[in-house]
């Protein structure tokens, strides 16, 4: 159990994708001007997540790995198909997104209107690809993963509503004109940056 | 007093629109309300203004600051002569301290402050008087072996990216002054941590045993590993090493009674931040293990050691980056103190954590109000 919670803790503050590795930045810049899209946008990507992330932990250790095909026939035992699994990790997260955009729609009209183009956009936010990968790569199990999804997907929620919040304040500030909009995000998400490093250096 | 004012009013016109020295006008402005309360009326919106208008706010916060900035002089010589095993007065501490600290102040305000003239003069306002107060507290939270160009160059920094950039005084989201110190503890770790606490002196031989270290580094090994010197009563008056202003809990204290005292400083952030550090304190000596030596550790050495007591004071009150509502503020203040600790026992990285905690809930204030608020809407909204 503590374990989990380890990797929980780890993924959301120690390693978060957007502050430690800096991934699913496109989204993170453009959908940060309200703290309701922003909450929106962060609940689609931990859903996101929490379904691809495991989904993709089957494909590859069922399908892609050396090895992994032997369950059909022992005579497959040596094929190795990992080269696949960029374009099938990608596939799930595409098919993911189109299921999230659905429920959206139906049940949230005015924020399907506010999401816009960011929503089906999720499908190449590279938190949600990078978090499969990381996933692959740190050879996790199963239930890890469940948990490393939950917690990145977590992640990038605190960080993106934490912007938003920062982004409503300034809507009254004299901020001048060259930064207004992206320029001033980019810095503020520098400066979240460094206050998120006092987590760097904690061994969990 | 009289004289000064006349004299203000005979050289008034000539920095006016359409005066000789029109361009200046952002320079003279800054010297003139400076010294005296603007006299000019507003023109719309609020008609009705308090005479304690920010530069006397700032004034306020700035008297504060005298104690620790005192007894900081003071203990810079102390530390240096007892470092050296040598005898001296009270006097010969506070002059070798002065000689020290001094230079530190002025290129704090210097370097700042050109920037601050600089971009007053670019957006046709008149100077923030925020930096008052940011200049003063730059050189409290530095070491006094500082280089001198490093202190410059975080000043520009801090009043570049932390404040201009998002509309100046007023506009920032994270405590200025704290964020300088982030940038040079980032930038050059060499310079801000390890023995850099005592001001050196080549040509003389240090005396036997003399550990120039702060007391925080014995968190990683436990209350056993605290040397003998660390006495209890030395880290409250405030007689260790550490940065110039934050070692004296006392000193500062009577800095926060001033504080509260003309209700320039919010009690509400002060009272949750010592709270928070002392509940969590509390919290983990109940669940003291071996794995974290420093869990140990009795929960109020947290909160006069190092710059806790000064952060809480001086850095979470800042009336800008903190948070606006008064439950925000609990909030705000209690996770500060309680993050604070966190990081102090688990982190190994940081022995300091106050600075990165209360940059951290800077952050956050934000969304903290807005929750609040969202909240306070629910309920009225229920009541309706």
């Amino acid at each position: 159990m503590e374990h989990y919670v380890n990797i929980f803790i780890k993924t959301v503050f120690i390693e978060n994708m957007v502050f430690a590795f800096f991934l699913g930045m496109c989204s993170f810049l453009a959908v940060s001007k309200t703290i309701k899209t922003s909450f929106g946008l962060g609940l689609a990507v931990i859903f996101v997540l929490l379904i691809t992330a495991p989904f993709n932990y089957l494909i590859l250790n069922f399908f892609l790995v050396k090895g992994a095909l032997s369950w059909i026939h022992p005579s497959l035992a040596d094929v190795d198909m990992t080269f696949l699994s960029f374009i099938l990790y990608i596939s799930v997260i595409a098919g993911t997104v189109q299921l999230v955009e659905m429920i959206i729609e139906k049940f949230s009209p005015g924020l399907y209107a506010s999401l816009g183009i960011f929503l089906p956009l999720i499908t190449v936010n590279c938190a949600i690809l990078g978090t499969s990968l990381f996933m692959a790569e740190r050879q996790y199990d199963l239930a890890e993963t469940a948990v490393f999804s939950a917690g990145s997907g977590t992640g990038f929620f605190i960080a993106i509503v934490g912007l938003a919040a920062i982004r409503e304040k300034l809507k009254y500030s004299d901020v001048p004109d060259p930064l207004k909009g992206l320029g001033l995000a980019m810095l503020i998400t520098g400066l979240m940056g460094i206050a998120f490093l006092s987590f760097a250096g904690i061994q969990l | 007093m009289k004289a000064l004012k006349n004299l203000i009013n005979s050289i008034d016109p000539h920095f006016q629109k359409g005066g000789k020295f029109e361009k200046a006008w952002v320079l003279y402005d800054g010297f003139k309300t400076f010294l005296f309360v603007p006299d000019h009326t507003t023109h719309d919106g609020v008609h009705v203004r308090d005479s304690i208008d920010l530069k006397r706010t700032m004034f306020t916060v700035i008297i504060a600051m005298m104690p620790a900035l005192l007894f900081g002089m003071w203990n810079v010589g102390y530390q240096h002569y007892s470092a050296y095993g040598e005898e001296s007065t009270l006097i010969q501490n506070f002059l070798f301290g002065l000689e020290k600290v001094l230079p530190i102040i002025i290129v704090s305000y210097g370097a700042g402050l050109a920037v601050e003239f600089l971009f007053a003069g670019m957006k046709g306002h008149s100077i923030n008087e925020g930096y008052l107060v940011t200049g003063m507290l730059i050189p409290l939270i530095m070491p006094v072996t500082v280089p001198l160009w490093m202190v410059a160059l975080a000043s520009i920094f801090t009043v570049v990216i932390g404040k201009e950039v998002f509309g100046g005084t007023g506009m920032n989201i994270m405590n200025p002054a704290l964020l300088a110190r982030a940038f040079l503890f980032f930038a050059f770790p060499a310079y801000m941590s390890g023995e850099i606490w005592v001001a050196m002196d080549d040509s003389k031989t240090l005396v036997d045993g003399f550990s120039g270290a702060t007391s925080l580094v014995y968190f990683d090994e436990g209350l056993a590993a605290f040397p003998e010197g660390n006495q209890v009563s030395d880290m409250f008056f405030g007689t260790i090493v550490g940065s110039i202003g934050e070692t004296s809990t006392l000193a500062i204290l009577l800095g926060a009674a001033y504080l509260v005292f003309t209700g320039v400083g919010s009690w509400r952030i002060m009272f949750s931040v010592f709270a928070g550090g002392y509940i969590m304190g509390l919290l983990m000596n109940v669940l003291a293990g071996s794995a974290f030596p420093g869990m140990e550790v009795p929960a109020f050495y947290h909160l006069i050691m190092g710059g806790f007591a000064f952060g809480a004071v001086f850095m979470a009150t800042d009336p800008v980056s903190a948070a606006q509502t008064n439950m925000g503020k609990w909030i705000y203040g209690f996770g500060i103190g309680a993050f604070a600790v966190i990081l102090r026992v688990f982190n190994p990285a940081y022995p300091e954590a106050i600075m990165l905690s209360i940059l951290f809930f800077n952050v956050f204030a934000p969304l903290i109000d807005h929750l609040v608020i969202q909240r306070h809407i629910k309920t009225r909204l229920q009541r309706a």
